[in-house]
């Protein structure tokens, strides 16, 4: 399989005021298509400006990022919008659905920026509803769904654009650790019957458990990477 | 089945109901009263021009040019006869009359005043003006002057009683003839009318048109043919048909037909006036409407900028989130409009047929011709033109923050909760 | 009292932070506040300015402060009602008018006027030449030949629209006709001295000016006269100074009366006016109410939890009502402020100049309006402005003060 995200060299830092904090420092990382990656390490170490900047949402002060081959900085907004919405799926810690859609709304709603016809998006998000185990819930509104089923949405509405490749930045951080696990063996499905790319931002032991490779952070740089030889079963 | 775009903006119109209400009851206010002020004014502005052509003007009137300006008995139709033909053949025409008018001293037993003495044909006159039916004694004039007794006249109540007559009493005419010779004769007042137009009814004297002729040695001639139909859009038309009729026929000044608003020209500009400074103030309205609501425009996207963080993540691009706000504004608008659209026709309909009464003030407004009760017109356009504004410079305010969200940073507006 | 100032300055400084909280937001409403404040000066003292126009209009043309005429003159301005003796009536009524007042003696009669060709209607004035040039328009009017001199016993005053429309100028003569005294139509022919303008029309055409002894002479009326004119240093005297002389003069055959009562259209559309501005106040106050309200109801929504805080710590609801209504007063006096300043700036702009409305003459004779409108701020205007505002602003702002006070701290926190 190939290489899905090549990061090289990637720099970044935050300007406070006069301050400048930096966030990433000489990051080089490529992860391989269909890889279950966890991205582990202290608050602060710099994963979420990772994730951030894997998907397209922030600017690297140097180096060059490649998704799917092609290279962040040569790509317009309008074209990283794009690139967003057909090869990347989020799934951020705090769920971040639109509060004023229905949980099948909200899944459709990417399929609607997409230009799927409306009878397409419908069948695929009760599909993809029924796959993360909420199909009763489908006309339910954000604010009328526990944290953990919230969530689930959110990972419904990350893979319902089939996806090259999912970032989940803590996604468990906000549920209790029987939730949390059901949501990673979904994950893990969604890796093993689709193929998707994962990777998670996480500081829980026990979700990296679940990674086949543990890229550790600390201080804005990988201090180790893991490669399990075996899957966790 | 509503599309998701539509559904989404109009539940995020909801989210906040208190401010959506308070928000769209500005624009209904806004809608309501501009409904009403303009409907007022097109009212009032009715009532001033039916008034003066109904009284008097007519919608148009045939003249010999130069009259208009110089009123000298001199510039005269020569041949009546010839114009009424014209005007007879043309369909849009209602009715016509001649007149003929000179300054004359006209004096009563005790009295004299220099005013205006008009002949008019009693019976062409009923159809072109209100004269016969606001005599408040004795009766109109005979359709020819009587015969045996001294001829008909007409005076309004205000000038009765400057010159102290009263109906059957005498009054004497002293004036130059069209050849500058002296007019002179006695006539019968027959009767004394009220138009409520102070002006007019302190300045004239209505006498049979076959008199004046005689007196004045006008032969034939007359100075005016006023002209009646039944809209004011149809002035146009009457004066395009008559134009080929007044430049053929021979006259020493040539002829002219000019529209009621040439006739009044101090009206017509009055009303612009009134318009121009009604449409300054209501813009202002306006703009004071659309700040005191850019607020929840600019709140609808400061308070979801994580939202539309999230929505920039999942690949929307900017674009979509500007289309979004501004359904959303347009949305709000809308609702404001409609309800204000609703209600200002519902409370200026009332008034247009119940009318107003303008109770204290209405001794001012009869100056300008307009009766003790004002009804609203109600048209076409002053329903629209105010909600039409609202809504565009509504939407220009809304432009502002749908705008910014363009230069919104994923990262940054996932910062923020 | 040193405590309460301190407490009162920092609870100002409080609310003065508070409103910058979101400074945008902050601004949006202050702009509405300034444009309506801004409109309210700016479209009031237009509209004072008109009013005022029409008064000096009316006042300057022949009207003055106060007339004074015979008993029934004013209801029936005929010629047996006029004033005989006048001298002896001014000498009792002089020491009643303030220093700076004009007064001068009139005829005015309704007259025909003719030449070989044309005849009208007019109103003819008989005046003392230097007497009346202090007190109406007419002294500063002539633009043609000149005024007329004292003893020119011969001469006539015609307006421009008269000359024109007669088709005659300077050196021509015209003809009076009218009745005198004994009820006889009399004629005589004066000769064109000067050519005036006014600001109407109408007015040019109505009025002639000769010599009030050719007029006398004319009308067989020896001494009397039609009517006393008298102006005064201010507009607002005239009243009083009426008021004084009918005293003086009460028992004699003689009205006294002051502008509002020889204009009482004019002094009902001051009144409608005066209604008028205060309800277009409203209108505007309305308008800006609305987001008066909905900004304050945003910021009290967005602290709801500090309210909860504040009261959980022990607050008293009075003293947070007292808070929200401190910010609210703060930037409304802010708005009101700035746009008082540009109101009279702007008025200020137009006033160099005026606004010249020459272009729409006729529309302006029709509405007896001044040609050149110059904007005039008076402080009752400026004071009705800004304290409904104020109150009404204030008032307003009642709902979320007490909406925020009302709130328990429970549910205040759990707000968001
Ligand atoms: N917008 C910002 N402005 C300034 N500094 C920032 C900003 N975003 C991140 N940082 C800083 O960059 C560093 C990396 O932050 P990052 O959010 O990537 O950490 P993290 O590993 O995701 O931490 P956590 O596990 O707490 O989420 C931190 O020191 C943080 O303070
Ligand atoms: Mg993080």
């Amino acid at each position: 399989m190939g290489t899905i995200v090549e990061c090289n060299g990637v720099s970044k830092s935050y300007r406070q005021g006069k301050l400048v904090v930096p966030a990433l420092a000489e990051i080089d990382l490529c992860v391989e298509a269909g890889g279950f990656m966890a991205l582990a390490g202290p608050s602060g170490s710099g994963k979420t400006t990772l994730l951030n900047l894997i998907g397209g949402l922030d600017d690297a002060d140097s180096g060059t990022i490649r998704v799917d081959g092609r290279e962040y900085a040569r790509q317009s907004k309008a074209q990283l919008a794009d690139l967003r919405l057909h090869r990347i799926g989020f799934v951020f810690q705090a769920y971040n659905l639109i509060p004023v859609l229905s949980a099948l709304e909200n899944v459709e709603y990417v399929m609607l920026l997409q230009g799927v016809a409306a009878r397409e998006r419908r069948r695929r998000a009760r599909e993809v509803l029924a796959v993360v185990g909420l199909e009763g819930m489908a006309h339910r509104r954000p604010a009328e769904l526990s944290g953990g089923q919230q969530q689930r949405v959110a990972v419904a509405r990350a893979i319902v654009s089939n996806p090259s490749i999912v970032l989940a930045d803590e996604p468990t951080a906000n549920l209790d650790s029987k939730t949390g696990e059901g949501l990673l063996h979904l994950m893990q499905r969604m890796n093993s019957d689709r193929g998707v790319t994962f990777i998670f931002s996480t500081h829980d032991e026990m979700v990296m458990a679940y990674a086949r490779r543990i890229v550790q952070i600390r201080d804005g740089r990988i201090a180790d990477d893991l490669h399990k030889a075996s899957e966790h079963r | 089945m509503l599309s998701i775009p539509v559904k989404m903006a109009w539940r995020n119109i909801w989210r906040h109901p208190r401010r959506t209400l308070l928000t769209t009851l500005a624009i209904a206010f806004a809608c309501v009263l501009l409904i009403f002020m303009l409907s007022f004014q097109f009212g009032s502005y009715e009532a001033m021009i039916n008034a003066s052509i109904k009284i008097h003007t007519g919608h148009l009137q045939v003249q010999a040019a130069g009259y208009q300006e110089q009123q000298e008995i001199r510039r005269v139709i020569e041949d009546p006869r010839a114009v009424h033909q014209a005007l007879a053949a043309i369909p849009e025409v209602d009715a016509h009359a001649a007149r003929a008018r000179a300054f004359a001293l006209v004096a009563s037993q005790e009295r004299a005043y220099g005013i205006m003495v008009e002949g008019i044909d009693p019976a062409a006159e009923a159809q072109v003006s209100t004269l016969p039916r606001i005599i408040r004694a004795g009766a109109y004039l005979a359709p020819a002057p009587d015969s045996e007794d001294l001829s008909g006249a007409l005076v309004g109540y205000l000038l009765a009683r400057n010159l102290r007559v009263d109906v059957g009493d005498e009054l004497t005419i002293l004036g130059q003839g069209r050849d500058g010779s002296v007019a002179a004769t006695v006539v019968r007042v027959r009767g004394i009318y009220r138009s409520g137009m102070d002006d007019y009814d302190r300045g004239a004297v209505q006498i049979h048109l076959q008199t004046f002729q005689e007196v004045f040695s006008m032969d034939a001639a007359v100075h005016e043919i006023v002209v009646t139909t039944g809209r004011l859009t149809e002035v146009g038309p009457i004066q395009r048909a008559l134009a080929p009729t007044l430049t053929d026929l021979a006259n020493t000044h040539p002829l002219v037909s000019l529209s009621w608003d040439a006739l009044l020209p101090g009206l017509k500009q009055a009303i612009a006036m009134d318009l121009v400074s009604g449409a300054i103030s209501y813009v202002i309205l306006i703009l004071v409407v659309a700040f005191s609501i850019l607020n929840t425009f600019l709140m609808a996207i400061f308070e979801r900028t994580h939202e539309f963080g999230v929505m920039l993540a999942i690949g929307a691009r900017p674009a979509r989130l500007t289309r979004l706000v501004l359904m959303e504004s347009a949305g709000i608008t809308l609702v404001g409009i409609g309800a204000g659209v609703l209600f200002g026709c519902l409370i200026t309909g009332y008034f247009a047929t119940h009318g107003i009464e303008l109770g204290g003030a209405s001794d001012l407004f009869r100056q300008y011709g307009i009766p003790n009760t004002l009804y609203p017109r109600l048209t076409v356009v002053t329903v629209t033109a105010g909600p039409l504004t609202v809504f565009f410079i509504t939407l220009a305010a809304a432009l502002y923050p749908a705008l910014k969200i363009q230069g919104l940073k994923p990262v940054e507006a996932l910062r923020l909760t | 009292m040193i405590g309460n100032l301190d407490v009162v300055t920092m609870e100002l400084q409080l609310a003065w932070r508070n409103i910058w909280r979101n400074p945008r937001r902050t601004a949006v409403i202050l702009t509405a506040v300034i444009i309506g404040v801004w409109s309210m000066v700016g479209l009031g003292a237009l509209m004072r300015g008109i009013l005022i126009g029409m008064i000096q209009n009316n006042i300057d043309t022949l009207t003055g402060h106060i007339q004074i005429h015979q008993q029934a003159y004013p209801d029936d301005p005929a010629i047996e009602h006029s004033i005989s003796d006048p001298e002896t009536w001014m000498s009792a009524a002089r020491d009643a008018l303030p220093a700076g007042s004009r007064w001068s003696q009139r005829i005015r009669i309704g007259a025909v006027v003719s030449n070989a060709r044309h005849t009208r209607g007019a109103i003819l004035m008989g005046i003392d030449p230097a007497a009346e040039a202090r007190l109406s328009f007419i002294g500063t009017a002539v633009t043609e030949g000149a005024y007329l001199a004292d003893g020119d016993t011969g001469g006539i005053l015609i307006g421009r629209a008269l000359a024109q429309q007669f088709d005659t100028r300077l050196g021509r003569k015209l003809i009076l006709t009218a009745q005198d005294s004994d009820g006889e139509i009399v004629s005589r022919a004066f000769r064109i001295r000067g050519i005036y303008q006014a600001e109407m029309a109408d007015t040019e055409k109505g009025f002639l000016f000769v010599n009030r002894q050719s007029a006398q002479q004319l009308l067989k009326l020896g001494n009397r006269i039609s009517e006393i004119a008298i102006r005064l240093p201010a507009h607002e005297m005239a009243v009083p100074v009426a008021n004084d002389l009918k005293a003086r003069l009460a028992g004699s055959p003689l009205r006294v009366r002051a502008w509002p009562e020889i204009l009482p259209l004019l002094k009902a559309y001051v009144e409608m006016f005066d209604t008028f501005i205060l309800i277009w106040f409203i209108v505007v106050f309305v308008a800006m109410g609305f987001g008066i309200l909905n900004t304050t109801l945003m910021a009290v929504f967005e602290r709801m939890r500090e309210f909860g805080v504040l009261k959980a710590l022990g607050m008293r609801p009075g003293r947070i009502v007292r808070g929200v209504l401190l910010e609210t007063l703060l930037m409304l006096v802010l708005g009101i402020g700035a746009g008082n300043l540009l109101g009279l700036a702007t008025c200020w702009g137009l006033s160099i100049t005026g606004i010249d409305l020459s272009a729409m003459a006729e529309g302006v004779a029709y509405a007896g309006m001044a040609r050149i409108i110059t904007p005039v701020v008076w402080i009752r205007d400026l004071l009705r402005a800004n304290l409904v505002v104020l109150l009404l602003g204030l008032l307003v702002c009642l709902y979320p003060a007490i909406k925020a006070a009302r709130m328990t701290p429970v549910a205040a926190m759990r707000h968001h």
